[in-house]
């Protein structure tokens, strides 16, 4: 028997009944970027703080910079044996000690992605408490529930359960849809207006705020990759989810933003948003389609919003056992719990962090949407819009040693196009950090948040340099993630 | 009872053992990492026995028969038959396709063997299967224990145990004292093929609390 022979492996054909199709990895993906959570928090949240209404045309505009992004990212995942993508890719492409450097980077931003968003439950469950029970208590009380039952779930290693996921996500598209429909056909009387859609309307002072806050709508799309080793077909399967993910979540945001200014009108949104905040869009609903159409919808929202929040808990608690696997952070991250199987160290430590960020803010009595779910979301936004460029770069780098029979298109022009356009728009970020913040401009606050990324940055290139000369074992592993733990095999 | 008859229990019958409860046969390690640690000792097994062994030439490397006659026992013949079909896959490969049926395989073949009794059904609740004898049961982990305690390197097959459950992070849970660096010194001066494969399976486990299903 020769050992070339091409004839159907009952090993391969076993091993591929569960592999993962493009419609699951699209499930996966978009449900970590929760489309109700962003439709009813982040969109009037943006509306409200930075008082921007080419909220609508930043979808689009962010939709597109995402997939030419996606185009070097999907290329690298063919020829890169990914753990935490990101850090992988940086350790591959620019060298090991940039790769720890990216991994602090990305540790932070996903963190605090996942902790603004017990700013938001509050907020999401505080009509539905007070419609049911005619009271509600403090926001802190309903974040500490959702933040125990997150870290429960999180030690016992449930997933929300891909069919109860697809069920929840299909339903939230489906509301969300409703709600845009009912929005669109009560317009204001000055009519249809596409403001929203055009660039002068997105163009304004506050610009880069609007932007880091639609770029943690995206956030969770770039996790697709990490599926590359459990699909069918990692050439095919993987770049198609993507692209898929970014055009529905890019549409469907981008569609919803602008239906909300319908009833309102352009001149009206921020003022309307300003009021209502998160209920605005349950109020037009409520409005239009019936009271019963507005709570499905508002139950959804709390759903969305602790789906999303299990997601974010667990996408970031194996992040951190990666890391411990590769002893770039403390072993003991890298332990698991064997009754549940679950990265039981990184869950514990994302937990504790939610306690203190909850305990924070309900002591000094910050308001959780806008102070909580914004900041941290604005800041993961950052984070994420730096990690972005950062794999670009690391892209062009990683095919200019070796194209490996990619085209220029994807090893060098599409990166270097996003590589300019993220840039642009980490700048804009700065330049409006202080709307974000609600500081003035002259505070001092709105250099110290973008700072830590700049803190993380440098001391993880000296923790990258540390390792290589006191662990050069483990500093040979960095960027392999579980399979670390494997000799560095490849 | 002499080490000498309870030395011919197999690998993963010892395995089996030790990531179970004595009396009740509950398991102590989560289902899906059971089944990749108890594919790593069948491997072992085959492996201890000389029947396969690992081409190292091939990048990666792949797992191969040695010898092309059947073990006697059906669970080995039939995955020494699986390898023998397909010589070109790496251990992590047979380690994820193992996993899919070994827990089964191997509770059935414990059963038959008289190790196990058949799992009943209590009212509405399944009891596990329960070792038949709580002694044989406990003696496995007792020898690990023993040679920890001892600070004394144990023989070859339950230095592979031992690196195992350490691959499968329940080292800590199971064993009376747990020291990380009696571990690692206890599974250095294996073969080179034995700690790949021990290697492999921490990588297989550490993939599967990553994976998201």
């Amino acid at each position: 028997m020769s050992l070339t022979q091409q004839r159907p492996s009952a090993v391969t054909a076993a091993l591929a009944e569960d592999r993962l199709g493009v419609p699951s990895i699209v499930f996966f993906v978009i449900s970590a970027a929760a489309p109700l959570m962003v439709v009813a928090g982040s969109v009037p949240t943006a509306y409200t703080v930075t008082g921007v209404i080419g909220v609508p045309f930043a979808f689009l505009m962010l939709g597109a910079v995402f997939a030419l992004f996606a185009v070097g990212y999907v290329t690298m995942a063919r020829h890169v044996v990914n753990a935490g993508a990101f850090y992988a890719y940086a350790a591959q492409g620019l060298g090991r000690t940039q790769g720890v450097a990216t991994a602090w980077v990305a540790l932070l931003a996903y963190n605090a992605l996942q902790l603004g968003l017990y700013g938001i439950i509050g907020s999401a469950a505080e009509p539905l408490l007070v419609d049911w029970f005619g009271g509600s208590p403090p926001w802190w009380v309903i974040a500490l529930v959702a933040w125990a039952l997150t870290g429960v779930l999180g030690l016992l290693r449930v997933d929300v359960n891909g069919k109860i996921l697809s069920v929840l996500l299909v339903s939230e598209i489906a509301i969300v849809l409703l709600f845009d429909l009912g929005d669109v056909v009560h317009a204001a009387p000055a009519g249809l207006s596409f403001e929203g859609f055009t660039p002068g309307a997105l163009f304004v002072p506050g610009v880069g705020a609007a932007l880091a806050t639609v770029v943690a709508g995206f956030a969770g799309i770039e996790s697709s990759v990490v599926f590359a080793e459990e699909s069918k077909d990692r050439h095919r399967t993987v770049p198609i989810a993507t692209y898929l993910g970014i055009a529905i979540i890019a549409l469907l945001y981008a569609f919803s933003a602008w239906a909300q200014t319908v009833p309102t009108g352009p001149d009206g949104i921020v003022k309307a948003a300003s009021e209502q905040g998160t209920e605005l869009i349950f109020n037009q609903a409520a409005l239009h389609l019936g009271g019963a159409v507005s709570t499905i919808g508002s139950v959804l929202f709390v759903t969305s919003s602790i789906a999303c929040m299990i997601a974010f808990h667990n996408t970031t608690a194996r992040y951190i056992f990666a890391l411990g696997r590769e002893n770039v952070l403390p072993s003991i991250f890298g332990r698991t719990s064997a009754r549940t199987a679950a990265p039981i160290s990184g869950s514990l430590l994302q937990t504790v962090l939610g306690l203190i960020v909850i305990i924070v803010y309900a002591v000094s009595g910050l308001d959780p949407v806008t102070k909580m779910f914004f900041i941290f979301g604005t800041f993961g936004g950052l984070g994420l819009l730096t990690l972005l460029t950062v794999t670009s770069i690391s892209v062009i780098v990683f095919f200019s040693r070796d194209a490996r029979g990619e085209t220029t298109w994807r090893t060098r022009i599409a990166p270097a196009l996003a590589i300019v356009a993220l840039c642009v728009i980490i700048a804009l970020t700065l330049v409006n950090f202080d709307t974000v913040l609600g500081v003035e401009p002259d505070s001092i606050l709105r250099w110290i948040l973008p700072g830590i990324f700049v803190v993380a940055i440098v001391f993880g290139l000296i923790w990258g340099r540390v390792l290589k000369s006191i662990r050069p074992e483990v500093y040979a592993n960095i960027g392999l993630g579980a399979q670390a733990v494997g000799g560095g095999a490849k | 009872m002499a080490e000498s008859d309870l030395s011919s229990p197999s690998l993963v019958d010892d395995l089996y053992f030790v990531l179970h409860d004595n009396v009740t046969g509950h398991p102590l390690l989560h289902s899906r990492l059971t089944g990749l640690t108890l594919a790593g000792g069948i491997l072992g097994e085959l492996m201890l026995a000389e029947r396969v062994a690992l081409d190292f030439a091939a990048d990666p490397e792949r797992l191969y028969a040695t010898v092309q006659k059947a073990t006697g026992d059906p669970l080995t013949s039939a995955v020494l038959g699986h390898v023998i079909a397909e010589p070109h896959h790496p251990i992590g490969t047979w380690l994820l396709f193992f996993a899919r049926t070994i827990y089964a395989d191997v509770t059935a073949r414990m059963i038959a063997a008289k190790l196990l009794k058949p799992p009943v059904r209590h009212l509405l609740k399944q009891q596990p299967a329960a070792p038949a004898d709580m002694n044989t049961a406990a003696w496995p982990l007792a020898r690990l224990n023993l040679a920890i305690q001892r600070r004394k390197p144990p023989v070859d097959r339950d230095c592979v145990l031992l690196g195992l459950l350490a691959a499968a992070g329940c080292a800590q849970r199971v064993l009376s004292e747990h020291d990380p660096r009696f571990e690692a010194a206890a599974t250095a001066m294996l073969p080179m093929q034995l700690r790949r494969l021990i290697a492999q399976t921490k990588v297989a486990v550490g993939q599967a609390v990553i994976s998201r299903r």
